[in-house]
């Protein structure tokens, strides 16, 4: 049993020490003083979001086309058909809700990552869903994306129970200071939830290389349904990982974001998309707390400098 | 773009630094919001004569006596009994309305005269009257002389003697206490009930015991008076009071409890009649009563007029009608409610439905009763969430599904409410209380957690939510805070300022306490 008694004398100071960042401290140290709300709509909307990464020359899935009305809904059919492949998500969904992977497309009949055969009724139904708020933040009316279906370099393909996991990197003023990658079990049901009990492991900002891995904020050496060894986890490309999430910082003017980050097969490491709170589960994963690294970064790391010098330094 | 850029120059401990001058600023407020509101509590005390406790709230009555007669043309001459010398009751106000009619007021009785009166008459006695405590069992009179003997034949005084010497079998702490249980056993001693006439009234009942206990040599007298239940309409209660130890002494004769109990007026003592109509035939009189619920802020604005401070109290909320002040009683208790909620989400860290779901849920316990309320939400909700699976297999859009559920949810309050009447169940009928929207979307919200992540989170936040809920209950429906909330409404400042207060707070929660433990260990 958790001891709430000695919890509340001793831990407050040894969780100062370590610099850890609490939730309270985060909404109104970091965010509140560093993102402004007016910024929100950029991360908010995933079509404003692919919109800039397009701009800043951010490698991101191409869009194919977004439905923003009802009556547009039954042109899904026109926009995909030279696509045998592509993603339906909701541009103002979070935490991956909403999000419907076509791995092919033919004949009318969709397959879908999972294997499951559905007809165009369900499509409908599902970006009919999406336009009604079903998955938007606060439930309002929101806009159906359908973009590119990222080919998942199989890196990862040891270390995640289902789904494809992408690499978390936190970005605070400009410099990346602490990234993770968060691998499904059969226990978390297929999805990156920590507190469900997904894996956590965190990434050596320098190297892109295990430097910890969590379930269920206990350490462990395996995956427990794939029995691969974490510790091996070594991001390739991890310069150009770090790159997106610099540059993600000139694109959005935010002070403290995260930027999740996929690994394409083919085109290398590409933005899914940005979170101007991004959660503090990576602490738990990285075994360190955030605030040690906002105030290295405040204290001694250099001003105006490019993405790519920012890369640099942090690399060493 | 340069503006925001230069707003990152400015370093994380200078921000710190920034913030603290905030908490300064708001803790400042807070302590002269503090200093107002104990000046402002003072003053309201003492002068306009607010009481800290709620308890007097409730102890002020409104007392009508309305006599009813027939006036035949004769001079009328009415004499009716008051409540005089009484020390458990402080009449505040007292009111006279007898149009046509002179009145003239002695210590004890009211006289009304008039000539010329043909017709049904009324005249109407008002008083207003609050519990001054002390004073309850010291009922100073004049000692009577000794009670006349009976004047009875002898089986009738054999039968007595036998009733009184049974009678000293009886549990209680004297002999008329023990006479007084002995009249109210059920069934009746036979040897009382044969002494008894077939049918009786309840004064014929204490002249019976007078008869008994006189042949004891107890005097005692029938007093007139009235229990302070709201709202009926009643005739007076009788009391039997005996002389014993050179004092009167009260007893119920019901159950035979000396004293005068909590809550009762006494209007007329000794056998003096209540009301003697002279001109007049078919005369009664009835009583209404009524508690006054902001009874204090009448006794106060009394106060304020005498002591020449009406001014401010002209102009406080407190002067307003009933019915705002009413209104703006049960708002005033919303800020303590939500004091409560920012503590339990940001300081203790409590996952919650919606931020201030709890908050509402707590209103609504407030209106049924805390079990009727308990019971009456988790059966809505759990046959709503039953409901809203099967509704899930259909998939509807977001609107027309919350506004189904809505409905839904408006049918099985409907259903409870009226099942609720027709087999008498209390607890069922509470569930009109409930606020729909909230609780749909409270069944809304909790089946997509299910969905998406599980019952086992789905039952926690709910659950969660329901023990703030109750927690903000038990805060709110406390006559206390609502008694201060509301009197004291300065406090709504001093609350204020501690939630900008917290608004500032970056420690830990406490459950992040235990959540970041192990980062600790580690090290």
């Amino acid at each position: 049993m958790f001891n709430w008694f000695k919890a509340i004398k001793e831990l407050p100071a040894l969780l100062r020490a370590n610099g850890i960042l609490g939730m309270n401290a985060r909404n109104y140290a970091v965010i509140a003083r560093h993102n402004s709300r007016r910024l929100y709509p950029l991360v908010d909307d995933k079509v404003k979001t692919k919109d800039l990464a397009v701009k800043f020359g951010v490698n991101t899935p191409d869009l194919i086309g977004v439905i923003e009305h009802q009556y547009q809904v039954a042109d899904v059919l026109k926009m995909v058909k030279n696509h045998s492949e592509f993603v339906v998500k909701p541009a103002h969904g979070s935490g991956g809700k909403g999000v419907m992977v076509i791995k092919n497309y033919a004949d009318n009949q969709f397959t879908l990552a999972s294997g499951r055969i559905i007809g165009y009724n369900e499509l409908y139904q599902h970006i009919s869903n999406i336009l009604s708020g079903l998955y938007s933040l606060g439930g309002q009316y929101d806009s159906a994306l359908i973009e590119e279906m990222v080919h998942f370099s199989d890196v990862f393909k040891d270390y995640s129970y289902h789904g494809v996991p992408d690499v978390r990197v936190i970005v605070y003023q400009g410099y990346p200071i602490m990234a993770m990658t968060r691998l499904a079990t059969q226990e978390s049901g297929g999805r990156a939830n920590l507190h469900q009990g997904a894996v956590g492991v965190g990434l050596d900002i320098k190297t892109g290389k295990t430097k910890l891995a969590v379930q269920h904020n206990l350490p462990i050496e395996i995956h427990p349904d794939t029995k691969a060894e974490l510790r091996k986890i070594e991001v390739p490309l991890w310069r150009e990982h770090l790159l997106i999430a610099a540059k993600a910082y000139e694109m959005t003017g935010l002070g403290y974001f995260g930027a999740d980050i996929v690994l394409d097969a083919r085109k290398g490491p590409m933005m899914l998309e940005l979170n101007a709170r991004p959660g503090l589960a990576i602490q738990i994963a990285n075994g360190e707390g955030l605030k040690q690294a906002i105030k290295k970064v405040d204290k001694y790391y250099p001003k105006n400098l490019s993405p790519e010098e920012r890369v640099a330094y942090v690399l060493g | 773009m340069n503006k925001i850029k230069q707003f990152k120059k400015v370093k994380f401990n200078a921000l710190i630094k920034k913030f603290r001058s905030v908490r300064f600023v708001l803790s400042i407020l807070l302590v002269l919001s503090l200093i107002y509101t104990g000046i402002s509590a003072y003053y309201k005390v003492k002068y306009w004569g607010f009481s800290i406790s709620p308890k007097q709230n409730t102890n002020v009555w409104a007392i009508e006596a309305h006599v009813n007669f027939i006036a035949d043309g004769s001079p009328i001459e009415v004499n009716l009994a008051i409540p005089s010398k009484n020390k458990g009751f402080k009449i505040l106000e007292e009111n006279i309305i007898a149009n046509g009619y002179k009145t003239q007021k002695s210590a004890d009785k009211i006289t009304f005269t008039a000539r010329n009166m043909i017709g049904e008459q009324d005249l109407y006695y008002k008083i207003m009257v609050f519990d001054n405590t002390n004073g309850k069992d010291k009922l100073k009179d004049e000692a009577p002389k000794a009670p006349k003997k009976p004047n009875l034949d002898e089986t009738t005084l054999a039968q007595a003697q036998q009733i009184l010497s049974l009678s000293e079998q009886i549990d209680g702490n004297d002999a008329i206490e023990k006479l007084i249980v002995m009249f109210n056993q059920e069934p009746l001693d036979p040897a009382l009930k044969s002494y008894l006439p077939v049918q009786y009234t309840p004064k014929q009942k204490l002249e019976i015991m007078q008869q008994l206990l006189s042949i004891k040599g107890i005097s005692t007298r029938i007093s007139r008076g009235l229990k302070l239940e709201e709202g009926q309409k009643i005739t007076p209660d009788l009391m039997l009071e005996a002389y014993i130890d050179k004092a009167w002494h009260i007893y119920d004769p019901d159950t035979g409890i000396r004293g005068l109990p909590d809550n009762f007026l006494l209007f007329q003592r000794g056998g003096k009649s209540l009301l003697d109509v002279i001109g007049g035939e078919d005369s009664s009189i009835k009583f209404s009563l009524q508690k006054s619920i902001t009874s204090t802020m009448n006794l106060a604005s009394r106060r304020a007029k005498l002591l020449r401070k009406a001014g401010l109290y002209n102009f406080s909320i407190y002067n307003l009608p009933l019915s705002s002040q009413n209104s703006l009683k049960w708002l005033s208790v919303f800020p303590i409610a939500i004091l409560f909620v920012v503590l339990l989400r940001n300081v203790i860290g409590v996952r919650t439905m919606g931020t201030f779901t709890p908050m509402l849920i707590a209103m609504s316990f407030v209106q049924t009763g805390f079990w009727a309320g308990l019971v009456c939400f988790s059966f809505i909700v759990s046959l709503g969430l039953l409901i809203r699976f099967v509704m899930s297999k259909l998939n509807l859009l977001l609107v027309p599904r919350i506004s189904a559920v809505v409905i839904f949810v408006i049918l099985i309050i409907t259903a409870l409410t009226f099942l609720g009447y027709n087999l008498n169940i209390k607890i069922a009928q509470a569930s009109v209380y409930f606020p729909i929207i909230i609780t749909a979307w409270v069944i809304e919200r909790a089946s997509i957690i299910w969905e998406e992540d599980g019952a086992k989170n789905a039952w926690s936040e709910l659950s969660n939510s329901l023990l703030v809920g109750i927690i903000v209950y038990f805060v709110i429906s406390n006559d206390y805070v609502q008694h201060w909330m509301f009197v004291f409404n300065e406090i709504n400042l001093v609350i204020l300022f501690i939630v900008m207060l917290l608004g500032t707070y970056t420690g830990y929660r406490l459950t992040e306490l235990k959540r970041f433990a192990p980062l600790v260990k580690r090290k």
